[in-house]
């Protein structure tokens, strides 16, 4: 016989299923934005269907905030704070307390937002959720011995990657290729920085009154709740709240005036890697710079482009070769990348990925191979969407970036507008010579 | 039970329906199905499950299976160049994944339902009428062999200490070698050996189709229609060895420059998922060391008490972490292990934490599992996995485990199970089936001999700390920890240069 699993007995966790593609708006569901007295945002997604909640705090703090020379990685550090509990729950207790619901939860930091979520079964739990988490953003406790004793733990995290090339060469294309702006370190910060967290218990109070404020952060919603009741239930819990009024004014950073290059040296055996850089555009959803980028990108560097092609699978002088290009606040670098598989050739790649972007700089891309990446933006986003959590992980990054979950739809829509004139333009603009950084990295002897 | 059980249960014979759909030959389809359509849902998720993985490699041969199926990932079909699949794919946002463990290898794709005709076209001809070219075979050959001799020895240290607890355990076992096999054995490898293995294990006995979503009714019946054109036959029953528990503490270490060391730990266990007993050792395994949670006794002591380490976890089945921290689907296995993951900690600190991982393993036995914490962890286990199965490959592919283990639905059994366990069940599950004086223990680590030697010695680990303030009761315990005897011999330790390991199977012989 076949087996054929009828929907009474798949009742649990039901996917979700409004996705209606053709439609002008990738993103298809009803949003309701609020604003509390004390400057709170809310975004909420009520969904039909999955007893699924996900509930994520986003603070729009992360790496980039860390403008102050020996404070590299305290946005990460402070994440690290934030599940120590409150002189009313404890951390045991809020341990607890989301052991008991059997909660996916946790935190993770970026470049410009820590975002810390809680995703749970049965809308009966939520107002027990929503009181716990406000407890914590309003209430965090933790003394300076508690604060010594995690901050080793970030040692710990350093060193679990410790052994990845990638992620060293990462670090080191960054501190190389910013002056002034804090996205010239990582996350997880410099290791110096790391080492006297135990130190920082004062900066770290003054860290969390300047950024962990309701007037710097936002709650996302997404799943199987009443929107009103919901609501009533974060004007309860977050309304004591008070704001900070705080303004961040992160280092400009000055244009680059010549080509940088570094070159590290792995010491046991590795893919040979390689990093070309160039600083770019802040994201928008309104200006077409950085969209149009994205779109080269990924005409000219994804697993179907001719590079890849021939440098990947022809020639096979690469195990992979990709761009990144990230959406952030503040100018970022857009990396091209290869990680190549005999040390002579790191140079050949190197001049092919200039060779490929001065083709784009001198001939606009075919429309037929535009239309071909919309189509997978498009498709890509729509499998994203596919479930409740999925949903809040997509809608929570381009919050951060603009506090408007309508930004979705808008860059998306921008896309659509992108003309290969737009690209040509936007390569000329971006990939000079004099605002590359190339790092390369190669490993010892075999 | 083991999972021919599994099997049995699924295992249909299309018969009459495809003697009417397949023209030519007409083979008796021996495909078991997993299908769960889910009408209004816009993705459509399909795996292909093979009862197939390293296990089966030929000795000499080991890394066959691997290199085999990837070629049908990442390898022209006769139809399309891999290149030309690739901009296929493209617009589609289309993948065809391949995931392979000891016995079991999956093939598996997510598409939205208006591309599903034009992505399984061309997946098809990937898995039933693959290209087999000679470049593709040199270049999926060559990543192999950089992934053995130079990303996992040097670029993945955690990844590194588990693998060399997989050669501890299941040293002269199908299962002792790594997926990707060895570099003696990768470099021996031809592609008239791919060709072989995939005429000989990709055929219908050994093939179970899954698919989910919005797919017309049309679409499943058209799949195991097309896939009958494979051979009948079945790869026979694996009769695996009886599985080796170690004779006291036995150690390996890696030798490399490192500022930090991973360790992994553990040993074989007589039971899978399959077996009663799991539920009640499985919540146990839960509260010593849940992944990735704050549940996990030993993350508490060793990184939320002394700030030693991103976290420690403990399992009771080969573990890969999924979407999330969730647990992947698809790695079956008939036999299975207990083990624990100390993730990196200063190389000060490597004795003092590898002497308190063993203490509290022999805590758990001893004493059990506290009161409040069995109850609490009860309720997490049957909240938590209501979490398991939010995407359409996930819910596949916790069916496709289901039916392994033989059961109609694995998660919903546990969640009928677990509140009836009592402590003592649990209790006297951890008795049963844990030790703490038997382990295999693998190490990476810079200068090993010293370590080997403070390790023979039982030399005193004391620590330090940032805080000067450190909990009394702590400090205490710490006392006792950094005596804890560990009875280890000089000839149950092995050290050997990190760069001999892969070479060819089983551990360098070291020093």
């Amino acid at each position: 016989m076949v087996k054929n699993i009828g929907t009474g007995l798949i009742a649990l966790a039901l996917l979700l299923c409004p996705m209606v593609l053709g439609s002008t708006d990738v993103f298809p569901y009803d949003t309701k934005i609020e604003k509390l007295e004390n400057g709170l945002t809310v975004v909420s997604v009520p969904l039909k269907n999955p007893h699924i909640i996900s509930y994520y705090t986003i603070v729009r703090s992360g790496s980039r905030n860390e403008i102050e020379p020996g404070k590299s990685g305290f946005a990460h550090f402070f994440e690290h704070m934030m599940f120590k509990g409150t002189k009313n729950i404890p951390r045991e207790k809020y341990d607890d307390f989301l052991t008991e619901l059997g909660a996916g939860t946790n935190g993770y930091t970026s470049d410009d937002y820590t975002c810390y979520f809680v995703v749970f079964a049965g809308r009966e739990n939520l107002e027990k959720v929503i009181k716990t988490e406000a407890d914590r953003f309003i209430n965090l406790y933790y003394n300076e011995e508690m604060l010594k004793t995690e901050a080793p733990v970030i040692e710990g995290e350093y060193y679990s990657s410790v052994s990845n090339p990638g992620r060293r060469l990462y670090e080191t294309l960054r501190h190389q290729a910013f002056e002034k702006h804090s996205y010239k370190h990582t996350t997880l910060g410099y290791l110096e920085d790391i080492q006297d967290m135990p130190n920082q218990f004062a900066y770290s109070q003054l860290y969390k009154k300047r950024f962990y404020a309701p007037d710097n952060s936002i709650v996302l919603v997404v799943g199987d709740y009443d929107h009103e009741e919901m609501m009533e239930f974060i004007k309860k819990y977050y309304g004591g709240w008070d704001p900070s009024s705080y303004e961040l004014k992160t280092p400009v950073e000055p244009p680059q005036e010549k080509a940088k290059r570094s070159h590290y040296k792995w010491p046991s055996q590795t893919m040979p890697r390689i990093a070309v850089a160039f600083h770019g555009p802040a994201f928008s959803d309104e200006k077409i710079d950085k969209a149009a980028l994205d779109l080269l990108a990924e005409i000219g560097f994804s697993r179907s482009s001719p590079l890849f092609q021939r440098l990947v699978i022809e020639e096979q002088k690469c195990l992979a070769i990709y761009a990144d290009f990230p959406d952030r606040r503040d100018p970022p670098l857009l990396t091209f990348n290869a990680v190549v598989k005999q040390e002579e050739d790191l140079p050949y790649v190197e001049q092919e990925i200039f060779n490929e972007l001065e083709h784009y700089k001198n001939e606009p891309i075919p429309e037929d191979k535009l239309e071909e990446v919309k189509s997978n933006m498009k498709y890509s986003i729509a499998r994203q969407l596919g479930t409740t959590d999925g949903t809040a992980g997509v809608l929570a990054f381009y919050i951060n970036l603009t506090t408007d979950p309508n930004s979705i739809n808008r860059l998306f829509n921008l896309y659509q507008k992108i003309t290969p004139q737009n690209i040509q333009e936007m390569a000329q603009k971006y990939f000079t010579k004099t605002n590359s950084t190339v790092v390369t990295l190669s490993g010892g002897e075999e | 039970m083991n999972k021919q059980y599994g099997y049995k249960s699924l295992v249909f014979v299309l018969g009459l329906i495809l003697l009417t759909t397949t023209c030519g030959k007409k083979p008796t389809a021996n495909i078991s199905t997993e299908l769960l359509p889910l009408e209004d849902n816009p993705l459509v998720c399909i795996k292909f499950v093979l009862n197939v993985g390293s296990a089966d490699d030929p000795a000499g041969k080991e890394g066959l299976s691997a290199l085999t199926f990837r070629m049908l990932s990442e390898g022209g079909s006769e139809e399309y160049t891999y290149k030309e699949i690739s901009q296929i794919f493209y617009p589609l946002a289309a993948y065809l994944d391949m995931q392979i463990d000891k016995e079991m290898t999956v093939f598996s794709g997510i598409i939205h339902k208006d591309n599903l005709e034009k992505y399984y076209s061309v997946i098809k001809n990937m898995l039933l009428n693959p290209g087999f070219r000679e470049e593709d075979f040199i270049r999926i050959k060559t990543d192999h062999l950089n992934f053995l001799q130079k990303t996992l020895v040097n670029n993945m240290d955690e990844q590194f200490g588990k693998e060399i607890l997989n050669l501890m355990m299941y040293e002269e076992h199908p299962y002792g070698h790594n997926e990707l096999g060895t570099m003696k054995s990768v470099k021996s490898l031809t592609l008239d050996d791919v060709k072989n293995y995939y005429e000989n294990h990709f055929v219908q006995g050994n093939l179970t189709i899954g698919i989910t979503g919005g797919y017309p009714a049309e679409f499943s019946k058209n799949v195991l229609s097309d896939f009958s054109a494979l051979p009948t036959g079945k790869t026979p029953e694996r009769t695996l060895p009886e599985q080796q528990t170690p004779e006291g503490l036995r150690i390996v270490i890696a030798d490399k420059n490192t500022p930090a060391t991973a360790i992994s730990m553990g040993f074989p266990i007589s039971i899978t998922k399959s077996h009663p007993d799991f539920f009640a050792l499985w919540i146990a395994a839960s509260h010593f060391g849940e992944h990735r949670q704050h549940l996990s006794h030993l993350f508490q002591k060793i990184r939320e008490e002394r700030g030693q380490n991103y976290g420690d976890y403990a399992y009771i089945e080969h573990f890969i972490e999924g979407r999330g921290k969730f647990p992947a689907t698809n790695y079956c296995r008939q036999q299975q292990y207990f083990s624990i993951w100390i993730r990196p900690l200063s190389n000060s600190n490597r004795h003092f934490v590898l002497r308190q991982a063993i203490r509290e393993l022999k805590i758990l036995i001893e004493e059990g599992i506290p009161e409040e914490r069995f109850e609490l962890t009860k309720k997490y286990l049957i909240n938590y996995t209501k979490l398991y199965t939010q995407t359409l490959s996930e819910r596949l592919g916790w069916q496709v485990d289901s039916s392994y283990y033989g059961y109609k639905d694995f998660l919903e059994e546990a969640r009928e199970r677990i509140p009836k366990i009592k402590i003592e069940e649990v209790n006297a599950a951890i008795r049963k089936y844990l030790n703490y004086e038997n382990l295999y223990i693998a190490i990476i680590t810079q200068d090993a001999g010293s370590f080997k030697e403070d390790l023979v010695a039982n030399t005193p680990s004391p620590i330090s700390y940032s805080n000067p303030n450190m909990p009394e009761e702590i400090l205490r315990e710490d006392l006792v920890i950094q005596e804890f005897p560990l009875d280890i011999k000089p000839e149950n330790v092995t050290t050997a240069k990190a760069e001999d390991f892969f070479k060819e199977t089983g551990i360098p012989l070291g020093n």
